[in-house]
């Protein structure tokens, strides 16, 4: 076989299901790879070996026996580990977790696995995913392939990075504030957060439940496609409420043309302060890109989006802390010994279980739920996400998904952002996505010529028009050659690093 | 300590219960498919959802939510078509996820109401000049006999699920204090429960018996709990307090914990009035506090003083999405409601012309009722109210009878063909079995001879022999005649017919 970084998803299917390779040989490969490249990049929390080969025999030897494969057969895939999946620890990066052995398989782990993929590893994260650059796992940061010194984003920073060296061809991350969206753009792959209820939160340790929502990664628009497809199909899961139906077909959708359709620019978010030339630059790019297509550019107005920041830091802290409530200690997870009161071992079992940001976040949300804040705080920010959610719903009145910047920067140093609320801030263009439920997508632009960095774009579409919005992902991708030819997606870090200034 | 009833003079108490409910008749869990027993090894109905592991999500219980709406029906309740689950932190290893699903300010039901029946004897419990209902407005109108019907509001009944159970080994009772190690059993975790809520309305410990009672004759009715306090499958807790008579403010009120009888809650209560009126007689004050009643000892003792309000940071679950209950469904519930037991008191009254406490008590509890229903299916209407009188006094403490058997006791009674005291013996006899009565009855000559011709002797013999009798009768001691029925009864070795020795006696002394 060709190296694995040069295969696309279903290229890996198709040679798996007709014989080219055996998923065990890809299987060998991606381990391999992994092998060579953890060191420099660091994105996974757990290798899983013997998994991963078994599950591959097993794909091999469902193909001897005639069985129809999968249409992600054999296909390596990353999960993050907030993702439940039997055989593998769930630590979500947590010393509170460290020891967890899943206990069930996530629903969207198991549409994957059903799909053919071989689970290779658990992805590092920030610690309950707080966080926008992997900073706060417990165990170790992950760099970024483009350059190690740099932050691969987050919270699924190790999804990005493992799918971005080509340790995985695809990943699993989640999304609440932009966890999926903003590490893509810092690693130069694309990354979805689907609409909300699009994909079962079933066993996907919760953050913030009326938010989160798991989404691919892939090097190409194509492969998330595929993945898409597997995550929804069997439609709406039975052991998530917030779940619904939704269409399969991503992949068949996906050449749609976009002539004729319209694509919204937000005059306002082009002039946010600390947003780079580059940036700009690259959304100027993808506007051109897009209009020589046929697709029509249309001013929109989405005015109160300024406050999603404001919503979300209440919103998503309040639900955190309520969520992670459970972690006490008592049943499963970090225990302090010793203790000679039942108080004492909750509260030391959670001072000594928690990080920093992690615990920041959960008094964070115990504050302003508590008599007196929630009136203040907790109710006016669920209406700011009520104006938030109109504001999107006027504007599909006049167009069919919106064009903005992802994040307002490339990815940054380590401990460049040692603020916090900086580091929240960084979050600006991702967070009205999901306090509307949308769907969002993060496209690599290729590097900037100034930091050689991977630049992005990202497109929000309404909720579950998610087949239309990766239509125009693919029209980007299309009209864009990152290295490996036109509209053949993202090339594999570090083979093309520094070569900034071949937008 | 002073009685209840001379207190109750003085000071009126403001009494308001929480009754929580478990929904035993569902078959599994609130949130998930665990099943529910209440029987089963320790921690074996368990899942990752009722653990609280982590990615575990809640899906709500349809048969609960209509379980909820059938009880806010059954309530005269206002079923909100628009609610939802809201999260109630804190930290106890009975609540796995250290939150608990349960409702926010809008239930499933409001506003709801029952109109409680206080018979004579209870009524006394209320000062005799009384005239206002609790609620300040409905006047209370009494009966000759005292009796009254006072109509108690439920602020609401909401959904929520129920915690673990803590087994604390080693201490008093199974409490905590002294235990020396606490076990947690999570099969209960998770059940669904239903909290109601009363309007202080309430004024005496019998209103509140009578309330539980009414509410547990509904639910059980309903089909959504076997309602056992004893189990405590049905929990109720009881909160109040005292003022002075003709006072609008309301005093500091103590909330009762550890009721599970009807009686313990009467107790309880009592005792508490009178313990706060000692307490506010002497000048003492009373504290916002928690109090544990020990049946044994038959008192009140603290369990923990509320000092400052527990914020439990309620918020609503971002897991469930609001409710919306469509007319369609709220009017199949309402068509699931079988006769309650009010009306099926009236109609057995109206159509069937029984007494109304004997129609009461065959109403109320629906096991009886519907054996009752099975006795009179294929009698005459007219036996009715003889099958009702032999259902209320000779049924119970029978286990095992049969409708046939009782259908046939009473065609006996209802023919005077057997005594009442024969009756009880005849079920003793046929209970467990499949006799007949009325062959046990022939079989064993018991039956009465009811034939005047053969009795007329026997009455001839008595009269000659007691001619004291005969002549105090005849000076006015009506009285006397029990006694010669009881001499013919004797000397026909009790088979004859008593109404008619009695009918035949009173003719030749009238004679």
């Amino acid at each position: 076989m060709s190296s694995l970084d040069e295969l696309s998803a279903a290229e890996i299917a198709v040679g798996v299901r007709e014989g080219a390779f055996s998923a065990e040989e890809v299987a060998r490969a991606a381990l391999d790879a992994i092998d060579q490249r953890e060191g420099e990049v660091a994105a996974f929390l757990q290798v899983s070996n013997e998994l991963a080969l078994n599950v591959a025999r097993a794909t091999d030897a469902a193909r001897l026996r005639g069985e129809e494969l999968g249409p992600l057969a054999g296909v390596p895939c990353g999960f993050k580990d907030n993702m439940q999946l039997l055989g593998t620890r769930t630590t979500c990066a947590s010393r509170m977790l460290e020891n967890y052995e899943s206990n069930f398989t996530a629903t969207c782990v198991g549409r994957m696995l059903a799909a053919g993929v071989t689970p290779v590893g658990k992805t590092n994260m920030d610690e309950f995913a707080f966080g926008s650059s992997t900073e706060s796992s417990a165990f170790h940061r992950s760099n970024n392939p483009w350059d190690t010194t740099r932050v691969p984003g987050g919270s699924s920073g190790g999804s990005a990075a493992a799918v971005a060296a080509g340790e995985a061809t695809l990943c699993l991350g989640s999304d609440t504030g932009g966890s999926i969206r903003q590490p893509a753009s810092f690693c130069g792959v694309v990354g979805m957060k689907p609409s909300y209820g699009v994909v079962s939160r079933c066993g996907v340790v919760a953050f913030g439940s009326s938010l989160d929502q798991v989404g691919p990664f892939g090097r190409s628009v194509g492969d998330v496609a595929l993945a898409m497809d597997a995550l929804v199909s069997g439609g709406a899961d039975p052991f998530d409420a917030s779940s619904q139906a939704c269409e399969a077909g991503f992949l068949s959708a996906l050449e749609a043309p976009v002539e004729g359709r319209r694509v919204g620019v937000v005059p306002q978010l082009m002039e946010m302060e600390g947003l780079s030339d580059e940036v700009k630059d690259g959304i100027r790019l993808a506007e051109r890109v897009l209009e020589d297509q046929g697709a029509q550019l249309v001013e929109v107005e989405l005015p109160h989006i300024a406050s999603a920041i404001a919503a979300y830091y209440v919103i998503a802290p309040c639900e955190a802390f309520s969520n992670l409530a459970r972690f006490d200690g008592v049943r499963y997870g970090y225990q302090e010994p010793g203790c000679a009161t039942l108080d004492e071992q909750t509260a030391r079992s959670r001072a000594h279980g928690f990080g920093e940001e992690a615990k920041r976040r959960q008094l964070l949300g115990a504050y302003l739920l508590s008599s007196g804040s929630y009136d203040k705080y907790y109710y006016p920010a669920q209406q700011v996400r009520t104006l938030i959610t109109q504001d999107y719903l006027r504007a599909w009145g006049s167009c069919d998904v919106i064009l903005m910047p992802c994040v307002p920067r490339c990815a940054f140093k380590f401990g460049e952002m040692s603020d916090p609320t900086q580091m929240y801030a960084s979050d600006m263009f991702t967070i009205s996505n999901n306090i509307a439920g949308n769907c969002g997508i993060s496209v690599p632009l290729g590097l900037g010529p100034d930091s050689c960095m991977p630049l992005s774009a990202q497109l929000q579409g309404p909720a579950f028009k998610d087949q239309s919005l990766l239509s125009f992902a693919r029209a980007l991708e299309r009209g864009l050659d990152l290295g490996r030819g036109l509209g053949a997606g993202a090339p594999v870090a570090p083979g093309f690093a520094k070569r900034g200034g071949e937008l | 300590m002073r009685r209840l009833e001379e207190v109750l003079r003085d000071w009126e108490a403001v009494i308001g219960l929480e009754v929580h409910t478990e929904l035993t008749t569902l078959e599994t869990k609130m949130f998930c498919n665990c099943r529910l027993s209440h029987d089963d090894e320790p921690n074996t109905n368990v899942c990752p959802v009722c653990l609280g592991m982590p990615g575990a999500l809640p899906v709500p219980n349809r048969k609960a939510i209509q379980s909820i709406v059938m009880a806010g029906l059954a309530t005269n309740c206002q079923i909100m078509r628009r609610s939802m689950f809201y999260r109630k932190h804190y930290f106890y290893p009975d609540m796995t996820k250290n939150f608990q699903t349960t409702q926010g300010p809008v239930a499933f039901c409001m506003h709801g109401y029952l109109d409680l029946e206080v018979e004579a004897a209870g009524a006394r419990e209320r000062p005799e000049w009384e005239d206002v209902a609790g609620d300040g407005k409905t006047p209370l109108s009494r009966a000759q006999d005292g009796s009254y019907v006072a109509p108690i509001r439920i602020l609401r009944i909401h959904m929520e699920e129920d915690a673990a159970k803590l087994v604390h080994v080693g201490g008093e009772e199974g409490r905590i204090t002294a235990a020396t190690e606490s076990l947690v059993d999570y099969n209960r975790c998770g059940t669904p429960l239903i909290e109601l809520v009363t309007e202080p309305d309430l004024r005496t410990p019998e209103e509140a018996r009578l309330f539980m009672e009414k509410l547990q004759q509904t639910f059980r009715t309903l089909g959504i709990s076997d309602c056992s306090l004893e189990n405590g499958s049905m929990r109720c807790d009881g909160n109040i307090s005292l003022r002075r008579r003709g006072e609008s403010a309301l005093g500091t009120k103590t909330e009762m914990k550890n009721i599970n009888s009807f009686k313990s809650l009467h107790d309880a209560l009592e005792y508490e009035i009178c313990r706060q009126a000692e307490a506010l007689e002497e000048g003492g004050i009373i504290y916002q506090e928690t109090r544990h009643w020990e049946p044994a000892r038959r008192r009140t003792v603290v369990m923990r003083v509320k000092e400052t309000a527990d914020d439990y940071r309620l918020f609503p679950d971002p897991d469930l999405a609001p409710f919306e209950l469509s007319d369609a469904f709220v009017e199949e519930c309402r068509a699931r409601i079988p006769e309650l037991p009010d009306a099926k008191r009236d109609r057995y009254v109206a159509e069937l012309s029984l007494k109304r406490k004997d129609a009461a008590i065959l109403a109320a509890d629906p096991a009886i009722a519907s054996f009752f229903e099975d006795v009179l299916d294929g009698a005459e209407t007219g036996l009715a109210p003889t099958i009702a009188n032999v259902m209320v006094n000779l049924v119970p403490g029978h286990a095992c009878l049969q409708p046939a058997q009782v259908r046939g006791l009473a065609g006996l009674l209802a023919e005077d063909s057997i005594t009442f005291a024969q009756a009880r013996e005849v079920l003793d006899l046929v209970d467990g079995s499949d006799a007949d009565p009325v062959a046990m009855v022939d079989e064993r000559g018991m039956r009465q001879v009811s034939d005047a011709g053969a009795l007329e002797p026997i009455v001839d013999e008595v009269l000659g022999r007691c001619t004291d009798q005969v002549q105090q009768y005849r000076d006015g001691n009506r009285k006397v005649l029990g006694f010669l029925v009881g001499q013919c009864m004797k000397a026909a070795k009790g088979s004859g017919n008593p109404k008619l020795f009695n009918k035949l006696l009173a003719e030749r002394l009238e004679a």
